[in-house]
């Protein structure tokens, strides 16, 4: 049975995380306790970040916001500022699982679970947001594009915390769109997702640049993965699609399960990019996107 | 059938008994009922699906902190010898495993401790050697046998004349056969599809088209919400047990065989049930937690995790092979069908449901030439055992499929071709039984006409197709059964029914109550049914197979007839008139010559003399078969009732995920005559929304007899984002001549069709037969490439 | 580790010890003689469970009862007589066996705070994760559709 600290200063956490040989951090506890009732929690000891002060709000910065770990992912759902500046984000968080579960489970633990089927870090690594560690070393910010690292592993090392995540704001002319797909009950774990959002570039003289269409899978490979690929501005909707996709293919490599083969969750992944990357290229495109964006 | 009915009540729709309490959740549960302090109960499970007990190591556990007793199969053995065997048809199943483990989690040795942490943390401790033995996991590898036997021989009940044939037989896996057979369908089917030929026995072959498959419905849980659970107490010479049971009377016995006790000397005492579906029934934690109260001297509670409930019992997997023939008219001419129902590593009620669903295997079709073999098989997984529907959805699937499949052979409207060859009021089924209250024709006119079946349908373009399809369901009730019911009536004009009927949802309690209400012209609420109580409440055979409202429904009819009668004659006293001349209204018992009228409160207060008092009527109700012969599987009165129904699907397929939208369900039953319709109504849509996760993601995934997906993360329950854009439930009442003023149930009807009307409904959209389940995004996406299930 | 913590269930305010890793809905139902929270998975998939903390649905069977010290609990059976929502479910009838509904009714009460005016996709989204296994969804949408409209009328 796993020792549960409640320390009360960030410092007291991580020390408590480094000189513990198994020791998990216990932000919602969701995940945690479900993991102990299925018998497969190994930790020695726990530590319950609850009563660390400011760990939880969020905060619009210069360059978007900043979202304390102990955050629930309903928050970050239905925040003003977060649905003002990052959309995309608010959409995504949510979409985990159902309110209850969002009520309670932590932005800090969701990413740091490193759970490849989870929906948040799809969202995060379009947006090109950065985690920030705090440790017996110091703080340390780690982009999320560099933060899975392997199977169920992040970047996360001994000792470490979570203390936010940084999401840049949105740009507003961007099309963001996502799409996550279950393979059986609706309401499942999912099957393939993807969010996708497409940037564009100004040149001098007001004339547009090429636009950066960037993808976050999740579910369909060991982690959550990225990719961004070019394309011009007068694109169609199907060149973007179709560009996403041949990005998307080398690194779709699903694992097989109860919800479906390789090869189906391949295809499902495909079918998610898809629907991503068109919805996000007609909000781009679309004049009263803007409009519709402001008002959110 | 005809009846005096005051109309007060029968038709109505009266808000549930206690609908309140569900809502704010003040009506107690099982686990919700205070009972003694209990000592808690965890189980140490196998890990092997098929291994002889070398030894148990439990000392480590037994002296652990809070631990008071730890028990193993031969323990309870050493005290109850083979009466430690229990089971419904087969006396097979220990509560602690016996010399042997048959399925990964069947219960090995159990701890009693002060609280629940410490007696499973006991349980993890203790250590058991196993000497593996081979395990069969597929129902026909089991049935070809030269592999593993999971019992080394057949142990039917001794209770059953009709299976003593079955006792000691051994290397076999199969332990029960039925089989059906009336005219000659090889012959009538011929070589092939169109060959005539005039030398099989005499018979010549019809048949201008056959269609043929393999069929297969995987294991399922019925997962109602509220887990299992017993508590057990000693009370001086007697035992109590409070359970999550939908079969008190059944307990009772069960216990006290097991215990060698007489049946004043076990009470059973239920509580409403959250959902049950099957799920508990028979024998399922009550012998393990009598047997640990009886032996050990203390009160004991096991509530079961959802981990654990998985592995309580589950609903078979089957296989049917079958076939079906038409002649040139489109008329049916022969059916087949090759049963085999996988029954787990127990029999349970498995060798019962593989004749009552293998007499009805070839559908609700007029068929001159049919055949069926029906078998129930061992494996090593948890026993199957009851679930909504009773093993008649698994051959529903490969009838209902065959069926749809031999009218598209004809170029025929799939419904057009049923409609021509379904059984009507009369008709001779091929089991031998004439229908009646059967109304397979209305049940399918009104679901196709729900969803527009004849309308053109936007077959769909790009992305998404469209289908539509519709099934038939049959099956027959428990027969014979019996029924009791007894009826207090107070002296204010309130009544109380002490009835064995357990409501799990279903609605009994209200429309028990309806029934009595409607003889005694009493008012919405006046009728209370008691919680079930063995010891208060007669004897029930079961609350199960949709018999209650038919059997429970007519013992109190009769109960409340009887109390009628009594009031009239009392009335005739206290009137001066003769007891004809008294009629009893919604005002009273009234003379018809005086038109004097007295209230039944007024009447038994002059009566008695005294307030609070009590008449007490009571009937019995019980329903007699004719067993079926051996040879042929025929009778001529085989159930006392049938159920008919149907289901008819409008859906758009994802040809890019093979995700299923259902746009319109309709699922239509015949109720005979609905005492509540909007209870017949929700169970109808309950038993349809079941029914689409079994069609389209239910499953229990097995890995070498493990259950893989057996916590709520993982198995797939239909949520309110699953329901279908629309779904309608259909009453349809064609009057049983001897139920109550009309009446039967419905718990079941609706679940039989529903996964082959989906299928139906895929295999108009895309072309495509599918013969497995359940029918999820990834198996209709790899037929859609390979163009073929 | 044992605490006292304090859980205020339906405003009566209960003292309780616990240890660490006591589970919410054990305390609520061993300890504050709540019945209307039940088991059913143990794993927050079924809303069983749901109980209201400071007005925000939770899982109770996956909640450590420390972390709730000083919370305000809503239980469906301490909701006041005429609650709109428990009136909107009796009436629509939206109860088979029951067992799941007080999850569903407390998940109505959430979404209606949040959203007076919700469509029916909403009220599904917010009820997607409790399960009714007799399957009365219709009736349970259309009993917090009709609460939605009563609280505004």
């Amino acid at each position: 049975m796993p020792v549960f600290h409640r320390p009360a200063t960030l410092a007291e956490a991580c020390d408590l995380l480094v000189r513990r040989d198994h020791a998990m951090v216990y932000g919602g506890g969701t995940a945690v306790q479900i993991l102990a009732k299925q018998g497969v929690l190994f930790a020695t000891d726990l530590v319950d970040i609850s009563r660390v002060p400011d760990l939880s709000g969020i905060e619009e910065t210069k360059d978007g916001l900043r979202v304390g770990p102990m955050t629930p992912l309903r928050a970050v759902e239905r925040g003003p500022a977060v649905r003002r500046l990052a959309p995309l984000a608010a959409q995504v968080y949510g979409h985990v699982a159902n309110p209850r579960v969002r009520n309670t489970a932590s932005v800090g633990g969701n990413i740091a679970h490193g759970d490849y089927r989870l929906d948040p870090p799809t969202a995060l690594l379009v947006l090109g947001a950065t985690v920030e560690l705090t440790g017996p070393d110091g703080v340390r910010r780690v982009p999320v594009r560099e933060f899975f690292v392997d199977f169920q592993e992040t970047a996360v090392r001994p000792g470490e915390i979570v203390t936010a995540i940084e999401i840049p704001r949105q740009p507003e002319s961007a099309g963001a769109g996502f799409s996550k797909l279950s393979s059986l009950s609706a309401n499942d774990w999912p099957c393939a997702s993807a969010a996708a959002l497409a940037v564009g570039t100004s040149r001098a003289f007001g004339r547009r640049g090429p636009v950066k269409l960037r993808l976050g899978l999740g579910a369909v490979a060991p982690t959550p993965v990225f990719a961004e690929v070019e394309l011009a501005d007068d694109a169609s909707a199907d060149d973007a699609a179709e560009a996403a996709r041949a990005a998307a293919e080398p690194l779709v490599d699903p694992i097989p399960d109860v919800r479906g083969s390789a090869e189906y969750k391949t295809r499902l992944a495909f079918v998610a990019v898809d629907e991503a990357v068109r919805t996000a290229w007609k909000e781009r495109s679309d004049d009263g996107g803007f409009l519709r964006r402001r008002g959110r | 059938m005809t009846v005096d009915s005051s109309g007060v009540a029968v038709g109505e729709r009266w808000a549930r008994a206690d609908g309140r309490a569900k809502v704010r959740g003040e009506l107690r549960y099982a686990a919700d009922e205070p009972v003694r302090p209990c000592r808690a109960v965890a189980v140490h499970r196998s890990t092997r699906p098929h291994a002889r007990i070398a030894a148990i190591e439990a000392s480590r556990a037994a002296a652990m902190d809070g631990v008071l007793a730890v028990v193993t199969g031969a323990d309870l053995y050493a005290e109850l010898g083979d009466r430690i065997f229990t089971g419904p048809a087969f006396a097979d199943q220990p509560c602690l495993a016996v010399d042997k483990v048959r399925y990964v989690g069947e219960p090995v040795a159990a701890v009693i401790a002060h609280t629940a942490e410490a007696a499973r943390a006991a349980a993890e401790e203790i250590e058991v050697d196993y000497d593996d033995l081979p395990p069969v996991h597929d129902v026909d590898a089991a049935i070809a046998g030269g592999g593993g036997y999971v019992h080394d021989e057949l142990r039917p009940s001794a209770v059953f004349g009709d299976l003593k044939h079955l006792r000691g037989i051994r290397d076999t896996n199969v332990n029960y056969a039925y089989v059906l057979r009336t005219g000659d369908p090889e012959a009538a089917r011929g070589a092939g599809e169109g060959v005539r030929t005039g030398d099989a026995g005499g018979a010549t072959a019809e048949a201008a088209h056959t269609v043929r498959g393999d069929f297969w419905c995987p294991p399922t849980h019925h997962v109602p919400i509220e887990l299992p659970y017993t508590a057990a107490w000693p009370e001086g010479d007697r035992i109590e047990v409070l359970s999550t049971t939908q079969t008190p009377s059944y307990v009772r016995q069960s216990l006290a065989d097991l215990l060698g006790l007489p049946l004043n000397r076990v009470r059973v005492r239920c509580a409403p049930l959250g959902g049950s579906f099957g799920a508990k029934m028979y024998d399922r934690l009550e012998p393990l937690a009598a047997a640990l109260a009886w032996t050990r001297r203390m009160p004991v509670r096991i509530a079961a995790t959802r981990e654990e409930a998985f592995l309580l019992t589950t609903r078979h997997g089957a296989a049917v092979t079958g076939s079906m023939s038409a002649d040139a008219d489109g008329a049916i001419v022969a059916a087949e069908a090759d049963v085999r129902y996988d029954t787990g590593a127990y029999a349970d009620v498995g060798p019962r449901i593989t004749a009552k669903s293998g007499m009805i295997a070839n559908g609700p079709y007029k068929i001159a030439n049919a055949s069926v073999r029906s078998r129930c098989v061992y494996t090593n997984k948890p026993s199957a055992g009851p679930f909504r529907g009773f093993g008649v959805p698994q051959v529903t699937w490969a009838h209902e499929s065959l069926v749809d499949e031999l009218a598209r052979e004809r170029g025929e409207d799939p419904a057009a071709f049923r409609r021509r060859n379904l059984l009507r009021e009369g008709d001779v089924a091929a089991m031998g039984t004439a229908m009646h209250s059967a109304d397979f024709a209305t049940c399918l006119d009104a679901v196709t006409e729900a969803i527009g079946w004849d309308a053109p349908l936007d077959p769909g373009d790009g992305r998404w197709r469209r289908g539509k399809g519709v099934a038939v369901g049959i099956k027959a009730v428990l027969t014979p059964t019996i029924s009791n019911a007894t009826l207090q009536l107070n002296q204010d004009g309130s009544a109380t029914l002490l009835i064995s009927t357990v409501d799990m949802g279903q609605g009994s309690d209200t429309t028990m109550a309806q029934i009595a209400a409607e003889v005694l012209c009493l008012g919405e609420g006046r009728v209370r049914v008691v919680t079930a109580d063995t010891d208060v409440t007669p004897y029930d055979t079961i609350t199960a197979g949709s018999r209650s409202t038919y059997h429970t429904g007519n013992a109190v009819r009769l109960a409340a007839e009887r109390m009628r009668d009594k009031l009239t004659g009392l009335a005739a006293g206290h009137l001066g008139v003769p007891a004809t001349d008294v009629k009893l209204t919604p005002d009273g018992l009234v003379s018809a010559q005086t038109q004097e009228t007295v209230g039944i409160a007024d009447l038994l207060h002059a009566h008695f003399g005294a307030r609070g008092t009590t008449l007490t009527t009571e009937a019995e109700f019980s329903t007699s078969w004719a067993p079926y012969d051996k040879e042929t599987g025929r009778s001529p009165q085989v159930t006392e009732h049938w159920f008919a129904g149907a289901a008819a699907v409008r859906l758009a397929v994802d040809t890019a995920t093979g995700r299923v939208r259902v746009e319109h369900l309709a699922v239509a039953g015949d109720v005979g005559r609905a005492i509540n319709p909007a209870l017949v109504e929700q169970q109808l849509t309950g038993a349809a929304v079941m029914g689409l996760g079994h069609a389209l993601f239910d499953q229990l995934v097995f890995d070498e007899g493990q259950i893989v997906n057996g916590t709520l993360l993982d198995y797939q329950l239909p949520s309110v984002k699953d329901m279908p854009d629309a779904i309608t439930p259909i009453v349809v009442e064609s009057p049983h001549r001897t139920g109550p003023f009309g009446a039967k149930g419905v718990g079941e009807t609706a679940i039989i069709p529903l996964a082959p009307a989906v299928s139906n409904a895929l295999r108009d959209a895309l072309g495509i037969r599918f013969t497995r389940l359940p029918l999820t995004p990834e198996r209709i996406l790899t037929a859609l490439q390979k163009g073929t299930a | 580790m044992t605490a006292t913590i304090e859980l205020i269930v339906n405003g009566v305010r209960h003292r309780v010890p616990v240890e660490d890793d006591d589970l919410l809905l054990d305390v609520l139902r061993g300890q504050a003689g709540v019945t209307s929270a039940r088991e059913g998975c143990g794993v927050g998939a079924c809303g069983a469970c749901t109980v209201l903390a400071d007005g925000r649905s939770v899982s109770s069977c996956l909640a450590r009862a420390v972390r709730y010290d000083g919370a305000e609990i809503t239980t469906a059976d301490g909701l006041p007589d005429d609650d709109p929502v428990v009136d909107a479910f009796v009436a629509r009838r939206a109860m088979q066996c029951g067992y799941c509904i007080p999850g569903f009714v407390l998940m109505g009460h959430e979404l209606l705070a949040e959203n007076p005016d919700p469509s029916d996709e909403e009220i599904a989204g917010h009820l997607e994760g409790n399960i009714c296994r007799c399957g009365t969804y219709q009736e349970i949408v259309a009993a917090v559709r009709d609460a939605s409209r009563k609280e505004h009328a």
